[in-house]
């Protein structure tokens, strides 16, 4: 029973974390049509910037601020180098993403090194509920979670940015003619998709480890986020991520990881097949 | 010369060089050339499974490397665990590969773009992850290694893939066998068939297509290019794993096959070829050739969103037009 506790609060977490950088993805693929296979190494960025920022200021929480402030950066860097001339594309954006990857992993390799390395969570202390000793950073970062997650659902509804991101995914043409600068739009969302992921990478780098190829594994669980949760669904994307991660959590208290994985992703195949158009089409309005 | 005269000669060139390659090769640079060169023909074959798919069909796999790994698989485990001898074992790898695509295109072809993209991953992660856990058949990441059998022993004639001009010939066959049967596919009524509904699947249906069968059909038949590019890459290293399996390996084709000209028949060559030389030639000198497969990858769609094939066939009718020919009979559109 404290096992399935552990491991299901460990699944919820993690999933309130891949959701950060789900939506992301989910923001990118919506609004430039690019398929961003890059996007697990934008999480992985975040992890070996907090790895930096911890080293070379010691402080672990400066990076809560500088790693998203770099990634939306480094974001609107790689939006008007690589992805403006190929935007609508989503054939060579697959190409030209795979190329931005393989940059990415390697730029770390270089500076960082190859051989994965572990942050000590900033809070170390335990607390005791349901009868086992709860990691309080895992329930520090949950936090941070959803309150990223709040404050960019309340961006892109309240604020004129959000407005004009959510006119030019719905319509480009008449938010164009309403003289929404679209351009800049594209390199906003950009830059924010990769904050997101960045700042996903900052609240997990002490959960997981700093690696090179920490991204290879979260990209797939992004993509099927997106997918599961409806393209274009973004709360949707959110509650699928979370949902993922939390029912492949409850199966790792019964086997092991490598077959909980083959559990989520035979169930993540029914999904596809029997409601592609996603999990929660339908329920919402 | 009109534009078809300097296609004819070129493939001409061509088929000489790949005839001539195990003599000029080691004489001008040195023989391991010849072994890359065999490679890049082994992976050209699964980079022309997903042109099959996604350059005739429009359906984006990011699996290929799934049915890679079973023909792998099944030519390790076939020889390995069952003592076949190398043609029923590559003939098992194939079935095997074969198979499998029947099993998950059943699933896996009611969907499309991008849903069909995913399901492939999916299906590619789940069996990566089986063939991890289960390390009694699959040898897990270490993989599976043997011992080449004899290719052709008839009487006191013996020949083995172990000599290496041998290795090149047999990959250079199977490799232009594929190639011409996936020539003759394109060419065919079925062909056609896949054509249309590439460019419209809506209208391939009304027009009294059966899509979902079609579809079917170009799925099996990719995921024999796949078995046959793993069989020969088991038979090439004498070694199967599970880290060939995962979508990594289906990512790099995609790759190849987009930057070579998705929708030709030699763009996944051109493009394998691109890339694996790029990595052979950098990677001898510096560490960090991956920075530069990136940067091709990225000035590749930008300078040439056609693909290479898309660059030259651009050149050739410029050239033609320079000297008055009609223009036209080139190879068709590139573009899916």
């Amino acid at each position: 029973m404290e096992k399935l506790f552990l491991l299901a609060m460990n699944g919820l977490i993690w999933g309130l974390i891949i959701a950060l950088i789900a939506l992301g993805l989910a923001i990118i693929f919506g609004l430039l049509d690019i398929i961003n296979l890059a996007h697990g190494d934008f999480f992985m960025v975040g992890t070996v910037l907090a790895w930096a920022t911890l080293q070379s200021t010691g402080s672990f929480w400066l990076a809560f601020i500088v790693a998203p402030f770099i990634g939306f950066i480094l974001g609107a860097l790689i939006q008007q180098v690589v992805i403006q001339p190929i935007r609508n594309t989503a054939m060579l954006s697959i190409v030209a993403t795979f190329g931005l990857s393989l940059i990415l992993q390697e730029s770390v390799r270089i500076t960082y090194g190859p051989t994965p390395g572990r942050i000590l969570p900033p809070i170390q202390s335990t607390i005791h509920l349901f009868g086992v000793d709860y990691e309080v950073y895992r329930l520090f970062a949950a936090v941070v979670a959803i309150l990223a997650l709040g404050g960019f659902f309340l961006f892109l509804q309240h604020t004129k940015l959000g407005t004009w991101m959510r006119a030019v995914r719905h319509d480009r043409e008449i938010a164009v003619a309403m003289g929404i600068p679209a351009g800049r739009v594209y390199i906003l969302t950009f830059a924010i998709g990769f904050a997101l992921a960045a700042l996903g990478g900052v609240v997990a780098a002490p959960i997981t480890t700093v690696d090179f190829r920490g991204g290879v594994d979260i990209l797939p669980f992004c993509f099927m986020a997106v997918i599961i949760g409806g393209l274009g669904n973004l709360p949707g994307t959110a509650a699928a991520a979370v949902l993922l991660a939390f029912v492949e959590g409850v199966i790792q208290s019964v086997t092991d990881p490598t077959v909980a994985r083959i559990a989520s992703l035979v169930l993540m195949s029914a999904v596809l097949l029997l409601r592609p158009q996603g999990l929660f089409k339908g329920l919402t309005r | 010369m009109s534009a078809k005269a300097i296609e004819r000669s070129l493939w001409a060139l061509f088929a000489a060089f790949m005839i001539a390659v195990p003599w000029i090769i080691p004489a001008l640079i040195s023989s391991f050339w010849v072994s890359v060169i065999a490679e890049i023909l082994i992976w050209s074959l699964l980079a022309a499974s997903v042109n099959l798919l996604f350059g005739y069909v429009g359906l984006l796999s990011f699996g290929q490397a799934l049915y890679f790994g079973f023909g792998m698989y099944g030519v390790a485990i076939g020889i390995q665990d069952l003592g076949l001898s190398f043609w029923p074992a590559f003939a098992l790898g194939i079935v095997a590969s074969m198979t499998m695509a029947l099993v998950t295109g059943i699933f896996a072809v009611r969907l499309t773009w991008h849903y069909f993209a995913i399901i492939t991953v999916v299906f590619s992660l789940i069996f990566y992850f089986l063939a991890l856990t289960n390390k009694w058949l699959t040898g897990g990441d270490d993989g599976i290694n043997f011992a080449l059998p004899p290719t052709i022993n008839i009487g006191g004639f013996n020949k083995s893939l172990t000599d290496p001009i041998f290795q090149y010939f047999f990959v250079l066959c199977t490799a232009a066998l594929c190639f011409l049967l996936m020539h003759r596919l394109v060419g065919s009524p079925l062909g056609k068939a896949f054509l249309a509904i590439r460019d419209n699947d809506m209208r391939a249906r009304l027009i009294g297509l059966n899509v979902y069968l079609l579809r079917l059909i170009a799925f099996v038949l990719s995921g024999f290019l796949a078995g046959v590019a793993g069989g020969l890459f088991a038979f090439f290293g004498r070694y199967a794993s599970a880290t060939y399996m995962f979508y990594h390996v289906s990512g790099e084709a995609v790759v190849w096959a987009i930057v070579g000209g998705a929708g030709t028949l030699l763009g996944p060559l051109i493009g394998t070829t691109l890339f694996i030389i790029v990595r052979e030639i950098v990677s001898t000198h510096w560490e960090h050739h991956s920075l530069i497969v990136g940067t091709v990858a990225i000035l590749a769609v930008m300078f040439a969103p056609k693909g290479m094939v898309g660059l030259w066939n651009d050149f050739i009718s410029r050239i033609a037009e320079r000297s008055g020919a009609p223009v036209g009979a080139v190879e068709l559109r590139t573009e899916p």
